[in-house]
């Protein structure tokens, strides 16, 4: 008797399929209505929620600061993630175990939690403030929460962990021993690390950028928390529209322009996917 | 600068070239400055839960600022958790718990189909497993409530802020994560193990349980583990989908920022830290870390 794997599937299938579909072109069409207070919508199928989008100098603002915030999570991310995935690919010892571990725990634990250690040590009397005004670097208490830097400090806490782990699977896939030959041959680490190393792990390297930069795009509790209610990035957005202003429909168009945001990236990265493979460039 | 690197210890055991070394650079600085670089993202990660649970020590009344490094150690917070919050951890542990396990028994199946079967557009059928990772938490939480207003106006059951609804959206973000698991430690499965015990005369049940659940048990425990702890910190589903009085851990600590601060939240704060940390010890005696790494990283 041949197993019917096929039909194994098929339970699992439709429950993942009713949910998603459901549930997406539900709040799909309902922002094509109109709000008309108090949760309640209107009848007609209308674009006037999308046409506001558009021309709302508000909304695009928040569209703009939602991607350069992002992008700035995304940057620094990279910039400190891949030399510790780097650095945990290629030790040798059990210390690679636990700082591996290290990481995990890290995206483990909720942001919420980590959001207070941040305030504390943030306040006006907290560790940073009275370490950076005692050398005399400050000369009044700076805080991180409510403004840019704090956002884009959240969203690191949200995927520097992630990045690490996913930067550390793309170091894992180029052979040492290329930069054994490339220093064998004379090369000092710069030159190993400007000729070997970053070339080889660029094409992993991008598609990781992409996924971060999705994840900074629609996470929203770091952002909703160090943002401290004066910056809005879409979600925090989505957030405030729905739940306090109770606008279905306008929640409902500010999704489903993130959702298409960040479909139109996902496939951007699937595309360099199957680019980079049909050229090489991926070691798997 | 040559012997300042990890690769240095691939010359130690001999077997490889020793790479040559250049003159001048003997001096660790460029070591030192590399481990320096990489442990700012590990205080940059790890500081704020140090603290945390180091303020949660600190005794002061309630209108003391909180202190971190504490200077009268105590457990006095740790008797003023509010009632609040054993609930919500409560709810956020048996939500997580439950998700995780809705997620195995829907998930294992699908992983099974989906390495196994050689339907068409299998690609399709996986991206589709897949999507709810792809789609914005916030989104899925807008989506959910729209859904479970709509099923409320159709059939007068409304779901949302109950614990059937909260479990439903955990559990549609829980699955992907058990399916890529599982399907990763499928695709390495070597298919003859069970060929053998079903020639010796073991049935499919028996094969399942005594050859394939065994194999597959680490990407299960991994996926399983992933489900669990996004559920137990997830904020942007619960917001929507719980009602006052029914939330979940974070998004209890997620109001209560708003409000007035009290240091016993650092107390129970502290437990969830403590708890994540030993079922992750837990999940590391197992099955590994490595395990748990390489049969997923989940998305």
């Amino acid at each position: 008797m041949k197993a019917r794997w096929d039909l194994i599937l098929v339970p699992s299938f439709v429950l993942s399929f009713v949910l998603m579909a459901a549930s997406q072109i539900i709040f799909l069409r309902a922002s094509f209505y109109k709000d008309l207070g108090l949760g309640r919508q209107g009848e007609d199928i209308i674009f006037t929620n999308y046409g506001r989008f558009f021309t709302d100098e508000f909304y695009l603002s928040v569209l703009w600061l939602t991607i350069q915030v992002s992008f700035l999570a995304m940057l620094f991310t990279l910039v400190f993630g891949f030399p510790v995935a780097y650095m945990i690919a290629r030790l040798r010892s059990r210390w690679a175990m636990v700082l591996l571990a290290g990481i995990v725990i890290s995206t483990f634990i909720t942001i919420v939690i980590k959001v207070f250690g941040i305030y504390i040590m943030f306040s006006a009397s907290g560790i940073v403030n009275q370490t950076l005004m005692g050398l005399g670097i400050l000369d009044k208490p700076w805080t991180v929460i409510g403004n840019d830097a704090g956002v884009v400090v959240g969203l690191m806490h949200f995927t520097l962990g992630f990045g690490v782990l996913v930067l550390y699977s793309v170091v894992q896939t180029i052979p040492r021993s290329l930069e054994e030959a490339a220093q064998i041959h004379g090369s000092n680490r710069w030159r190993v690390w400007t000729r070997v190393i970053i070339p080889l792990s660029l094409p992993g390297v991008t598609v990781s950028a992409l996924m971060i930069f999705n994840m900074c795009m629609g996470a929203f509790t770091s952002a909703a928390l160090l943002g401290g209610g004066r910056v809005f990035t879409l979600p925090v957005l989505i957030q405030r529209v729905v739940i306090m202003e109770v606008k279905y429909s306008m929640g409902g168009t500010l999704a489903a322009v993130l959702l298409i945001s960040v479909l139109l990236i996902n496939l951007l990265s699937i595309y360099l996917m199957t680019r980079m493979r049909k050229q090489r460039l991926v070691i798997t | 600068m040559t012997a300042s690197t990890p690769l240095a210890t691939t010359a130690s055991n001999g077997t490889r070239p020793q790479p040559q070394r250049q003159p001048g650079f003997h001096f660790p600085l460029a070591k030192v400055s590399f481990y320096g670089f990489c442990s700012l993202s590990y205080i940059f990660l790890l500081s704020p839960l140090v603290v945390v649970v180091g303020a949660s020590l600190h005794r002061g009344s309630r209108y003391t600022v909180v202190k971190f490094p504490p200077e009268e150690l105590s457990l006095y917070w740790y008797t003023q958790i509010p009632d609040a919050h054993w609930e919500a951890l409560t709810l956020s542990f048996s939500l997580a718990f439950m998700a995780s396990i809705l997620a195995c028994i829907v998930g294992i199946p699908a992983a099974l189909g989906l390495v196994r079967s050689n339907i068409p557009v299998k690609g399709l059928f996986s991206s589709i497993f897949r999507a709810p990772l792809q789609i914005p938490s916030i989104v899925t939480g807008v989506a959910f409530l729209q859904m479970y207003y709509l099923f409320g106006d159709l059939t007068g059951i409304y779901v949302n802020g109950t614990f059937a609804g909260l479990l439903l959206g955990h559990l549609f973000v829980g699955i992907p994560y058990v399916v890529g698991t599982v399907g990763a430690v499928l695709q390495r499965f070597d298919t003859r193990l069970e060929e053998a015990a079903l020639s010796l005369g073991a049935g499919r049940i028996t094969t399942f349980r005594r050859v394939t659940l065994p194999v597959i048990m680490p990407g299960v425990y991994a996926g399983g583990l992933y489900a669990f702890m996004v559920s137990f910190g997830d904020v942007p589903i619960s917001i929507f989908l719980s009602a006052p009085g029914f939330v979940t851990f974070p998004v209890e600590l997620f109001y209560g920022m708003e409000n007035d601060f009290n240091p016993s939240v650092l107390a129970s704060s502290t437990l969830v830290i403590l708890f994540s940390l030993g079922l992750l010890l837990l999940m590391q005696r197992i099955v590994g870390l490595e395990n748990l790494l390489r049969s997923g990283g989940g998305s």
